[in-house]
């Protein structure tokens, strides 16, 4: 039987892998059109079959790059440690696919599976039914701050040192509020199981209509996790050259950069599963039960993977958008401003959650009833939150800091 | 539970033989000229004055501190989380586990009240903090 798993696990790795592998790669060519998009020019565009002048505008692109790393020299200078030096990237790489083992990539095969031996249907995804998926993925993506800072420190650079204990503050900071963003899902859904929190957003209503809040906090948090702009502090060409990968260079520097697109993809897939409703989409066409047929198992795929590439959009158009972040700013939001946002957010869930268990308050009439709650604190928060700190709010200068040294 | 966790472990060899797969072809494929300026530390142009590794601000320590409390007290919420849901489903199914390790049943009502003043406490935590100029950072 353990053979079978094996098997399964193997097949779907396999997969994995390859899509995530290929898709960061032509992410990579998705950004650069798109910053061509914003900056009203063309873009790469002329990488196409090689030996002919058959260009397919740019789609050759990835494939030119790869091949281009691959021959570069991949330097060790002689002042880094060289085992961490070389440790640091592969680490961070191993952690980042890692976090996929427990991340939906659709909903089940109308197939019974042999591995398991319960007839149960074959799920797509890695590694079924773990009962601590959010908390695994949680752990996982963590072990990023040890490749980050193991990177700075070993390549003995100033440049280096400051971007990784910028960039680990950063990452620690922010895993507060998402934890926070995500607590009041496991406190509605009552479960740790990513494909058990779709089933539920797919029965009672997607967690992104009844806890505005919680999709606030945690969207930002994950894009201070994912070290987006204008969460890129890590790296901030402008200021550290190029953060904790500064010596890095040929292959090493493209595990990095690597890493940097499998975090968004874990980022954006994980705003989808937990907030957006996952495989689901209101109308019926993906159904909400486990009995489904081939047509909707394959829709439920595409649904998914098509909200996942709608929310990396939205990620690649803010980069385009937004400045950075001071770094007194970033910090200031992440502990005086999420923190306390993801505190409410979690307490609201948790009481009005009670509320329905306490006087079995079920039907869509009260479910909307709650959410429209929600939404009412969600405004308030937000509204006191202006009016409380303009300083974070409308972000100019140090206003706020400054006021609350007179007081403190 | 082996069963369970055995996927995982596939994914993570197979990422690990990828990723060291991918160096080592690229340091057996790529060119090697060592020279003299390329092994010096890159500080935009100038000569490196100092080692890297000299002391740093006391602040990412404090961070380092602040992120563990607050990390450690937040895990404690997740398995109340899933615990609550599970008190407040099935009342029945609890009631009967319950007699049958012949231990108290204890009320929803009293399950949330736990994680209020658990908040509380945490609430004070982090208002000394804050007073304390832990998050301060200029």
């Amino acid at each position: 039987m353990n053979q079978a798993i094996v098997l399964e696990a193997l097949i779907k790795t396999v997969i994995v892998i390859g899509g995530l592998a290929t898709g960061a790669a032509y992410l990579v060519l998705l950004e650069r059109k798109m910053a061509a998009w914003v900056q009203d020019r063309i873009g790469p565009n002329r990488a196409g079959i090689p030996l002919t002048d058959i260009r397919l505008g740019g789609l050759g692109q990835p494939l030119a790059d790869g091949l281009k790393v691959l021959f570069k020299e991949d330097f060790t200078p002689a002042h880094v440690d060289r085992w961490l030096f070389t440790l640091a990237p592969v680490l961070i790489l191993v952690a980042a696919f890692a976090a996929f083992a427990v991340i939906p990539f659709g909903s089940v095969l109308p197939v019974r599976s042999a591995a398991t031996g319960t007839g149960a249907p074959v799920s797509l995804v890695i590694a079924p039914g773990v009962n601590v998926a959010v908390l695994y993925v949680f752990a996982v993506s963590s072990i990023a701050v040890y490749g980050v800072i193991l990177g700075g420190w070993a390549s003995n650079n100033k440049y280096s040192l400051l971007g990784g204990l910028r960039s680990s503050a950063q990452l620690i900071a922010y895993e507060l509020p998402m934890g926070l963003g995500l607590l009041g899902i496991v406190v509605a859904a009552g479960s740790l199981n990513l494909e058990e929190i779709i089933v539920r957003q797919a029965a009672g209503g997607w967690y992104v209509l009844l806890q505005p809040l919680g999709f606030i906090v945690f969207v930002v948090a994950a894009f201070a996790e994912a070290a987006r702009l204008p969460f890129d502090l890590p790296e901030c060409e402008q200021e550290l050259v190029g953060g904790y990968h500064t010596e890095y260079s040929g292959m090493r520097l493209l595990l990095f950069l690597l890493t940097e697109f499998l975090h968004m993809i874990t980022a954006a897939a994980l705003i989808v599963i937990l907030f957006l409703g996952g495989w689901h989409l209101p109308g019926g066409l993906t159904g909400s039960t486990d009995e489904v047929g081939w047509f909707g198992a394959l829709a439920r795929v595409v649904v998914l993977v098509g909200k996942v590439f709608l929310v990396i959009v939205v990620f690649m158009l803010v980069r385009w958008s937004w400045p950075r972040f001071r770094y007194d700013q970033l910090m200031s939001l992440a502990w005086k401003v999420m923190l306390p946002l993801g505190m409410v957010n979690f307490l609201t869930v948790a009481v009005l959650e009670q509320v329905r268990w306490a006087w079995r308050l079920e039907g869509p009439y009260w479910t909307a009833l709650l959410a429209a709650a929600a939404w009412g604190v969600c405004a308030i928060a937000v509204v006191l939150l202006a009016v409380a700190a303009p300083g974070v709010a409308d972000n100019r200068g140090c206003r706020f800091t400054e006021s609350e040294e007179q007081t403190g | 539970m082996a069963a369970v966790l055995l996927p995982i472990l596939v994914l993570i060899v197979c990422a690990a033989l990828l990723s060291v797969g991918m160096f080592v072809v690229a340091q057996l494929l790529g060119p090697r000229r060592v020279t003299k300026v390329k092994q010096m530390p890159y500080e935009s142009g100038m000569d490196p004055a100092h080692d890297a590794r000299r002391r740093f601000d006391f602040r990412f320590h404090a961070v380092a501190v602040a992120f563990l409390v607050f990390d450690v007290e937040l895990l404690f919420l997740y398995p109340w989380a899933v615990a609550n849901a599970v008190v407040n489903r099935d009342q029945q199914g609890l009631a009967r586990v319950a007699d049958a390790v012949a231990v108290p049943m204890w009320s929803p009502g009293l399950v949330f009240a736990e994680m209020l003043v658990f908040v509380g406490l945490l609430s004070v935590g982090y208002v000394y903090a804050w007073r304390r100029g832990v998050f301060r950072w200029r």
